[in-house]
């Protein structure tokens, strides 16, 4: 047991450490390279500045983690994606309002991030087990289908809609490149972003060298994940 | 502060942070492997992690992994957010855990200062690749459609209080209601609704459970 929690605290710090760097990274994308989601950027702004937001968005899905891992071992990755993050900014804005002091410096971000990862993963490694199991399976069923949504459905509209918006050029490549995402990788999100880039730049820039070293890119990327997911056996399968 | 603060932005420090991130999904992994629990990813891939030590085969949990790691990696540096969920939790503490199970190099997984460094080695790696595509990548590339981008990523988060609202009236009324009172006492005091919306869904799903 005294060895679980050491190597949880371990783990913890340096991964808590730093994800919260890399959040309060994000907010400098795409010019400083950061590490984290577009959807934890727009669930920290969504709740940005208010501690208690903060904290309960991260409680939901702390519940949540607890209920998998006691069920099949595993954290689930939201303890990375979401409750680290949210709670390490919500426990810095408590003291201090200013986003720009706190949620934003990544300095700040990777000292709360350490603690908090280190008192998050030692407890659902630990004491999962006093968590009940009804209050994790409710709150995965209240949780799981909005975020299901929201991932699946209601992001690749938003930047669908955002292609569209910006320009024939830009939303004739993001329809394009949000369709064939969908049906190769499963979701139309990262189609869409690849398509607004690459639309943008050509409407700045013409058929430049980087577009087309862009678009090469973009294209071998496909393939080696249509590859890798099997996309070619399941086209097949129709003919 | 401030000089940290200006550290943690450099370019070469991002392959520090993905290092340090990729040491701790990889010990979480030796975790699940050792102990049966703290594995960082979904119930699916834990799954195909325990499949694999059962049948040592460990094809499914590999290809799966590989196709996020690739896919994200190039991603990464283009928009400038590396997605850590399927670069480095599903590629590394899958996919690498995998296929050092597969090759039978069970070390670095059995042994807990092993993992850290055979993580914190992949990430350093990684973060390395990622910095040094974006390096290659003529000026102002990226920028263009970054606004377009933020725009739809910030407008993302509003959408997530109503659906928590909507899904919880699917899953039950007291839910529902719940979400409801929770996210309007919020939204009186001026707070994001999603945080009332949850709190007020589960106490109501809690006092009045759905009969099974």
């Amino acid at each position: 047991m005294l060895l679980v929690i050491i190597k949880s605290i371990i783990i913890g710090a340096l991964g808590g450490a730093a994800v919260a760097a890399g959040a309060a990274r994000m907010y400098r994308a795409p010019e400083i390279q950061a590490m984290g989601a577009f959807r934890t950027l727009g669930e920290l702004n969504a709740c940005k500045g208010d501690a208690i937001a903060h904290f309960s968005f991260g409680l939901g899905f702390f519940f949540n983690a607890a209920g998998a891992i006691v069920g099949s071992g595993a954290l689930t990755q939201d303890v990375l994606h979401r409750i680290i993050p949210n709670w390490s900014a919500g426990a810095l804005l408590v003291k201090n309002r200013n986003v720009e002091e706190t949620l934003y410096s990544p300095g700040r971000m990777a000292v709360a991030g350490a603690a908090v990862g280190a008192v998050t993963v030692t407890l659902l490694n630990s004491i999962a087990s006093v968590i009940p199991m009804s209050l994790s399976t409710i709150a995965q069923g209240i949780l799981g289908p909005a975020s299901a949504l929201m991932i699946d459905t209601v992001m690749p509209i938003i930047f669908i809609l955002a292609a569209l918006d910006a320009g024939r050029r830009t939303g004739t490549w993001g329809i394009a490149l949000s369709g064939l995402a969908y049906v190769i990788m499963g979701n139309a999100t990262p189609g869409a972003v690849l398509g607004i880039i690459i639309g943008q730049t050509i409407e700045e820039k013409g058929y430049s060298k980087s577009v087309k070293i862009m678009i090469t890119v973009v294209a071998i990327l496909f393939i080696l994940i249509g590859y890798f997911r099997g996309f070619g056996e399941k086209l097949l399968a129709f003919i | 502060m401030k000089k940290l603060n200006e550290l943690l932005l450099k370019n070469y420090t991002f392959p520090l942070l993905t290092g340090l991130l990729c040491a701790a999904i990889f010990a979480g992994s030796h975790m699940f492997v050792v102990h049966g629990f703290g594995f960082f990813n979904e119930i699916a891939q834990a799954e195909m992690i325990r499949q694999g030590m059962e049948t040592g085969d460990y094809a499914a949990a590999v290809s799966f992994a590989a196709g996020f790691l690739i896919a994200r990696v190039l991603e990464g540096p283009l928009v400038g957010i590396l997605d850590i969920g399927g670069s480095l939790m599903t590629g590394v503490g899958t996919g690498m855990v995998g296929f050092c199970l597969s090759m039978g190099w069970d070390a670095p997984v059995k042994s807990f200062v092993l993992a850290l460094i055979a993580g914190f080695g992949i990430g350093l790696v990684i973060g390395g690749v990622i910095i040094a595509v974006k390096k290659s990548m003529p000026e102002s590339m990226a920028a263009s459609g970054t606004n377009i981008m933020m725009g739809a990523g910030n407008a993302v988060g509003r959408y997530l209080g109503p659906l928590i609202i909507l899904s919880a009236a699917q899953y039950s009324i007291p839910a529902g209601i719940g979400a409801l009172i929770g996210s309007a006492i919020f939204f009186k005091m001026k707070k994001e609704i999603v945080g009332g919306a949850i709190l007020g869904a589960l106490i109501l799903a809690v006092i009045f459970p759905v009969s099974v």
